[in-house]
């Protein structure tokens, strides 16, 4: 976690040394709290969404319509913004909590097309592919003193704040009650039920917090590009944070989604440069990730540091392939 | 003496006072650096190499490093060469802002140029404003690109959906009938387009009994061809763009329902067109430039064009290639003009600029409109070719409108340009 | 009456398109039903094949092997003929590449298979542009299946009739294939059990691979089919992939004759929201699948599988 917070807390310094530029920085953590927050629903409970950018989006079209209609709180926009996305969060999970595996996930594709379809046809309020322009960095007011974050450094530093914020409040779920709770439905989820616990509660409660977090980070995006665009919420899109969380290492460490983020953005944006065939040299990469390291890149890390120790979710992982041998 | 002055040294400057002064501070920071330097002039090309347009995006992008290399070959710009990057904007706005970022804080480039969907163009135009880089729109079309979505430092250059429908209307009420029905791509593009149509058609006395809405990604017009079979229109203007254009054509021609009801279709990008032979061409539809006009230097382009691009599957210029490479040539005419490459100087020598239809290969002249930085231009009605002259040859050019005609009226009430000295300025 | 009339060509039309649905569906629900691999890279094996079928069908299409000059000289009825046999058969044996990459993911999540078919998605798309180019194609058709048929006063299109018959062909094959052949048999059973189908002593490895082989077939084929509708760009097989997602999801992981039901249901819905409206046409798929899967767990006529797990 040092190291995280000490790379991240000292990009601006070097970032542009080492031929990248902060605006990726900021995106790049964005993202990271977006992949942090699916991964509670993906790594901890093992529950697969192909819809969740979605709910990024929502929570930037809330952004930026409530800082349009509602105030011009940097705070109330940001509120408004988790908010929207864990309603209609929590809506979709009333269908679909007690579905588990392939339908869960067809269930997500479903719900979020149908989110993508909606925010592309309602133009009057979405602007559709022209994107919802002009949404501002509202300045950070801390009470005492008020913090402009428009230009690219200041506001990376906003989004790291929120970053610390967001993985304090991740850490302490997946590690309460809650969150053992909800790796117990990932690893059996009727013997789970027998314990007691009401399965489907739990389950839609996580969900509804991941689309929350989604929400967020949907937020902070809208702020960095200045605008909320549909495309975020298109399947290929929501398919891309399920990557970036799987090649990272999601399913064997709370870090994972973030080795992938820094992975998939800077693999991209130096592969972007070099040649217009990217896609293809990424698809390779993952390709080979996925059949010589499954566990990502946290588990080529964690193999490397803990080579005696077991990892700590395998055994879930173990348990999962005995679950399924028959 | 060298003084070497980079954007992020000059923003660090500014940034003390921009910073503080939050929204209402005054972005005054117009200083011009003496600069003599033969350091290459940067252009950022944001074309879509991947996603829906990446066909139209590499069209364009033959037509910018065409015309780069020519204005180099002639001893380039004050002296100075220009040089460019490339990078896949993909179709999708988030890439889009990341690259204009990247372009802009890491690349330092003079200048953008790129684009084939509003939204991409919006993304790019945005970041582009908010650091003062002059930016073309080559070849998005959607006419809020010149309205409401219009940009100090962004130009327009391709005619939009409404000239098009102001060019075709008139006439195909007189010709083809009164009984009109819409087709529209349910989306912002579509949505525009329509309704110009619809003004201007009823304007001429047609009657439009009918909007059908094609939500965006249908891959399946039957059910949609067989109501306008049973609503039996005497014209169907259609306002379907992208995939879903290509879709829609391939199905209509299958079906042999090209020529009666007439189509009006707004307008037919030739990169979409080319390859597919001469008789997938269908209705009668508008363009902004054709590679058989028979107009002095057109014929030249066309051999220059091949002996540059041997192996491109698209054997002629097209209008998405013309824009890309008009746009360049008029920006590297346009620092001529300013004497430096100072964003401001440039935008000024840009604004309400009169390019002669000799220089532009078109019929008529065209200007670039101060109010909505879009360039006006003749628009050229077009229809499948039934005597081709050879392979190429698809298109059979019907009439044409001059600028004035097409311009859209809209554009002055819906655009307001940010202010110019709001508009950061620099020089690279 | 009026109103029936109206109606009468778009059900039709429904049918037609719902049978090229489901044949769309077919590679795909042939793959998960028995390996229960999600193949993500249906959509580009699907472009593929119409690829290959451009290639084999026109000089355009940039092959230039002397053998190819011979099927070039054929008429084109025969060449079509023979592409619809060459090309699928071609995209088999990628396919079959595919399936040996996969062999790693076997045992795990099936999360993993799906994010290893995702990247072999990318990987067929972007070689894809690379060889054919990111231009529109045009694949010729003998002209005896091309052109307009009347109706009454309605104007239709000769090759869907064509594309749907193709379509009951191929559903009608399969159907037989599974059913009727000792293939058939143990390739359910593999489904079924594939513990006990190893322990029979069947070789499993080579089932799977063959399986595999051929959905990817199938999908080549739909691609052929689906080109003269559909058109041939690069990306044209995203348009497929999602469909295939739906209706196997309705239908029921696993079952036949719930995919097939399934492609009608969704070519229905499509047709008349098509008909009467439009701009919802798209979604109506989608709203269709919460429906049913709201009140039926498993689709139409699913059967439990491990990927529910």
């Amino acid at each position: 976690m040092l190291v995280a917070f000490a790379i991240f807390g000292t990009l601006p310094f070097w970032i542009s040394e080492i031929g990248l530029y902060p605006y990726l920085g900021a995106e790049v953590l964005i993202f990271c709290i977006y992949a942090l927050g699916y991964n509670v629903l993906l790594g901890y409970g093992g529950l697969p969404s192909f819809g969740h950018g979605a709910y990024f989006g929502i929570g930037a079209y809330a952004f930026g319509l409530a800082q349009f209609n509602l105030s011009s709180s940097l705070w109330l926009c940001l509120v408004a913004a988790i908010l929207a996305a864990a309603f209609f969060g929590a809506i979709v999970s009333l269908f679909i909590s007690h579905r588990r595996g392939i339908y869960f996930a067809l269930m997500t594709i479903a719900f979020g097309q149908m989110f993508f379809f909606i925010a592309s046809k309602w133009t009057s309020v979405t602007k559709g592919e022209d994107g919802l322009l002009n949404i501002l960095r509202l300045p950070a007011d801390f009470g005492f003193a008020a913090y402009p974050i428009q230009r690219n450094i200041p506001f990376y530093w906003f989004v790291f704040g929120c970053f610390v914020v967001t993985i304090i409040v991740l850490w302490r779920v997946v590690n309460s009650p809650f969150g053992k709770v909800v790796q117990a439905i990932k690893q059996n989820e009727a013997r789970t039920a027998f314990l007691g616990y009401n399965v489907v509660l739990y389950k839609a409660a996580v969900f509804t917090l991941s689309c929350a977090v989604a929400g967020f980070a949907g937020a902070l995006f809208a702020m960095a590009q200045g605008g909320a665009f549909v495309q975020v919420m298109n399947l290929q899109w929501s398919g891309v944070v399920v990557l970036m969380v799987l090649i990272g290492g999601g399913f064997v460490s709370f870090w994972g989604p973030v080795l992938g983020v820094v992975l998939y953005f800077v693999a991209r944006d130096l592969l972007g440069v070099y040649t217009d065939t990217w896609q293809l040299w990424f698809g390779l990469l993952f390709m080979l990730v996925v059949m010589f390291k499954p566990e990502g890149l946290a588990g080529i890390w964690q193999g490397i540091v803990y080579r005696k120790q077991k990892p700590r979710s395998s055994a879930s992982l173990h348990l999962l392939v005995m679950l399924r041998g028959r | 003496m060298k003084i070497k002055i980079t954007r992020r040294a000059l923003l660090a400057g500014t940034a003390a006072t921009a910073g503080v002064t939050a929204f209402a501070g005054p972005w005054k920071h117009n200083r011009v650096w003496a600069q003599r330097t033969d350091k290459p002039i940067l252009i950022g090309l944001t074309h879509d190499a991947s996603g829906q347009f990446a066909n139209s995006g590499q069209d364009e992008q033959r037509g910018t490093i065409m015309a780069i290399e020519e204005i180099n070959a002639k001893g380039g710009v004050l002296g100075r060469k220009l040089s460019y990057i490339v990078a896949d904007t993909e179709t999708t706005p988030s890439t889009a802002t990341r690259i204009a970022e990247r372009m802009i804080n890491r690349n330092e480039v003079a200048f953008i140029v790129g684009a084939i969907q509003s939204g991409v163009a919006n993304a790019i135009g945005q970041v582009a404003q908010k650091y003062g880089v002059v930016y073309f729109n080559t070849n998005s079309s959607s006419p809020t690109e010149a309205g409401k979505d219009c940009q100090r430092v962004k130009f327009v250059w391709d005619g939009t959906g409404a000239n098009f429908a102001n060019a075709a209307a008139a006439n195909a009420v007189k010709t083809f009938g009164k009984k009109w029905l819409l087709l529209t791509n349910d989306y912002v593009w579509g949505h525009n387009t329509s309704k110009a149509t619809r003004t201007t058609a009823v304007q001429y006395g047609a009657d439009v009994f009918d909007e059908i809405l094609v939500p965006v990604g249908t891959r399946d017009f039957s059910p949609i061809l067989l109501k306008i079979q049973q609503a039996k229109p005497d014209v169907v203007a259609a306002a379907v763009g992208g995939d879903d254009f290509k879709v829609m054509r391939q199905q209509t021609v299958d079906m042999k329902l090209d020529r009666k009801p007439a189509w009006l279709n707004n307008q037919q990008d030739w990169p979409d067109v080319y390859g597919l032979g001469i008789d997938s061409v269908f209705g009668v539809f508008g363009t902004t430039w054709y590679h058989k006009l028979d107009l002095p230097g057109v014929e030249d382009l066309v051999k220059k064009y091949q002996a540059r691009w041997p192996d491109t599957r698209i054997d002629v210029p097209g209008n998405v290639f013309y824009n890309g490479y008009m746009a360049m040539h008029e920006l590297a005419k346009a620092i001529e003009r300013a004497g430096s490459t100072n964003n401001l100087k440039v935008i000024r020598a840009l604004e309400g600029h009169k390019m002669s239809a000799r220089d532009r290969l078109q019929h008529g002249d065209a200007y670039i409109d101060p109010v909505s930085h879009h360039v006006q231009q003749t628009i050229y009605m077009a229809m499948g070719n039934d005597k081709p002259v050879d392979k190429t040859d698809y298109f059979k050019i019907l009439s044409w409108v001059g600028a004035d005609d097409a311009k859209d009226k809209n554009e002055a009430t819906d655009c307001k340009l940010q202010p110019l000295d709001k508009t950061p300025s620099y020089e690279m | 009456m009026d109103f029936l009339l109206y109606l009468l060509p778009h059900l039709l039309n429904g049918v037609a398109l719902g049978l090229l649905f489901a044949l769309i569906a077919l590679g795909f629900m042939l793959i998960i039903g028995v390996m229960e691999v999600i193949n993500l890279a249906h959509g580009s094996l699907f472009a593929l094949g119409a690829y290959f079928a451009l290639s084999l069908m026109t000089p355009d299409g940039g092959l230039k092997l002397g053998i190819a000059q011979l099927l070039f000289d054929l008429p084109i009825g025969w060449r079509y003929v023979i592409v619809l046999i060459l090309a699928p058969i071609g995209v088999a044996v990628v396919g079959m590449g595919l399936e040996v990459c996969l062999r790693r993911t076997y045992g795990k999540d099936p999360l993993y298979g799906l994010l290893l078919t995702f990247g072999a998605a990318l990987v067929l798309e972007e070689l894809i542009r690379l060889t054919w180019g990111p231009t529109e194609r045009f694949i010729p058709m003998p002209p005896s299946i091309t052109g307009a048929v009347f109706i009454g006063d309605l104007i239709y299109s000769k090759y869907r009739f064509f594309a749907s018959g193709f379509a009951i062909l191929m559903i009608g094959l399969l159907w037989l294939f599974l059913e009727k052949t000792p293939y058939g048999a143990l390739i359910k059973a593999g489904a079924h059990d594939s513990e006990m189908v190893r322990a029979l002593g069947v070789n499993l490895t080579r089932l799977r691979l063959f399986v595999f082989g051929f959905g990817t077939a199938l999908a080549a084929i739909a691609g052929i089919v689906m080109a003269p509708i559909w058109g041939v760009r690069p990306h044209v097989g995203v348009d497929a992939v999602v469909p295939a997602f739906v209706i196997i999801v309705l239908g029921g992981v696993g079952s036949f004759w719930g995919a097939v039901i399934a492609g009608l249901l969704v070519g229905m819905v499509v047709g008349l929201t098509g008909a009467y409206a439009t701009d919802w046409s798209l979604i109506a798929m989608y709203i269709l699948l919460i429906l049913v899967v709201t009140f039926r767990a498993r689709g139409l006529l699913g059967k439990k599988s491990v990927l529910e797990l």
